[in-house]
């Protein structure tokens, strides 16, 4: 099957203009064979990002986009208008698309659909080429990684611990407005759009937090095995009691994340593996 | 108002510029370059450049009486160049950060301090 990099760079080639929809993903915008823009179901929309600060108003974002036409772009009538400076709208563009590229090349199990002509309503306000995209995705994740080894955070409730482990806490504005918002239920998605932050940056907050132990994660640290369930007596029941064990959520209120091909799920399956033939 | 290529422009104006590079601080991203920068690594310098920032932030946070910290721009002077980070607040994400290397014997720092601020009163308005 056809992957969204390859795609992309088909369409590149092609010097295309449209829309390369990848279901409920997401979509991506090119215009002349390069990325315009993007969006994602996981990142916050663009307009959310604008509005959060309270000095973009929702109305003024709402009329430029049904005033936004063929011969006067969205984004040039915002900036017309006062509403913000060209650097202002270039880089919140900028930081919208990578943030939304970088769900949208893990998102999984969907078609890409390419429709020639569509037109994001900003119109085109920075250009990606699609190695720059790819390789900015790569540096994103290994930071992720270096922060906190652990994808396990990324889609669970993000909850502060009581106590902090240590005298004094240094925190960025960022990691004190996500635990300012955490209310032990909301992910880190969730955040991101609660916060109109980008949820690229909440996510690697959130992992920087983990680092510190100022939210609460998983009983063991990341590489650590965690305890393996109890052995129970009787002979074939055990089998059915770990595997229950084993799905059960690990706070009364978390639920599992979905079941995804991720390390930390093989990680328990080899684990529990391990517990079988350590029973037999 | 400027747009962020025009932003760099003007940066690399300033007198005895010798590279700019903008930065995305929460990412430590390369925004966009300008002057000799083409030819270094410049995703290495931009991901150095905001982890100094960062260090800076939170050293003299514990130093500070109040506990917390605004760096409005900060200078360090190498044996090449003076090197100016200037942080800006912006309404979405950030701080998109502007840095320049000045040449030592042919730039004068107030001057480039002063035209940072008001360039990046024009960049972004907060």
């Amino acid at each position: 099957m056809a992957t969204v990099e390859s795609v992309l760079s088909g369409l590149a080639d092609d010097r295309a203009t449209g829309t390369l929809r990848l279901g409920k993903a997401g979509t991506f915008y090119l215009t002349g064979g390069r990325v315009t823009y993007a969006e994602s179901a996981a990142a916050p929309r663009l307009e959310d990002l604008l509005t959060a600060g309270r000095r973009v108003s929702a109305h003024a974002v709402r009329q430029a986009r049904q005033s936004a036409g063929e011969e006067r772009r969205g984004g040039e009538l915002l900036v017309a208008q006062g509403v913000l400076t060209r650097g202002e709208l270039e880089f919140c563009v900028l930081s919208a698309v990578l943030d939304a590229v970088y769900f949208l090349f893990d998102a999984t199990g969907h078609r890409p659909r390419f429709r020639p002509g569509d037109q994001h309503w900003l119109g085109p306000q920075w250009y990606f080429d699609v190695t720059g995209l790819l390789r900015e995705c790569r540096r994103r994740r290994t930071q992720l990684d270096q922060a906190w080894p652990s994808a396990e955070l990324d889609t669970l409730p993000v909850v502060p611990v009581g106590r902090v482990p240590c005298q004094r806490v240094v925190l960025t504005s960022l990691q004190w407005e996500v635990l300012v918002g955490a209310d032990s239920a909301a992910t880190p998605g969730d955040l991101a759009r609660k916060l109109g932050r980008p949820a690229y940056s909440v996510l690697l907050a959130v992992r920087q937090l983990a680092a510190a132990g100022l939210i609460r994660t998983s009983a063991a640290g990341p590489g650590e095995p965690e305890a393996l369930p109890r052995r129970t007596k009787g002979g074939t029941d055990d089998v059915r009691s770990l595997a229950a064990v084993a799905t059960e959520p690990p706070g009364p209120s978390a639920p599992l994340p979905p079941t995804t091909g991720d390390p930390t799920d093989v990680n328990l399956l080899i684990r529990l593996r391990n517990a079988l033939e350590a029973l037999s | 108002m400027l747009g962020i290529e025009d932003c760099l422009t003007e940066v690399m104006a300033i007198p005895g510029a010798l590279d700019a590079i903008l930065i995305d601080q929460t990412s430590g991203m390369a925004v966009a370059v300008g002057g000799g920068s083409r030819h270094v690594d410049t995703e290495k310098s931009a991901a150095g450049l905001s982890e100094t920032l960062r260090a800076t932030l939170d050293g003299l946070a514990t130093t500070s009486p109040g506990g917390t910290i605004r760096i409005s721009d900060m200078i360090i002077t190498t044996d090449n160049g003076h090197h100016l980070l200037r942080p800006l607040e912006t309404v979405f994400d950030g701080p998109l950060v502007i840095y320049v290397r000045l040449d030592l014997e042919r730039s004068n720092l107030a001057l480039a301090r002063h035209r940072l601020q008001a360039l990046s009163g024009r960049l972004i308005t907060t």
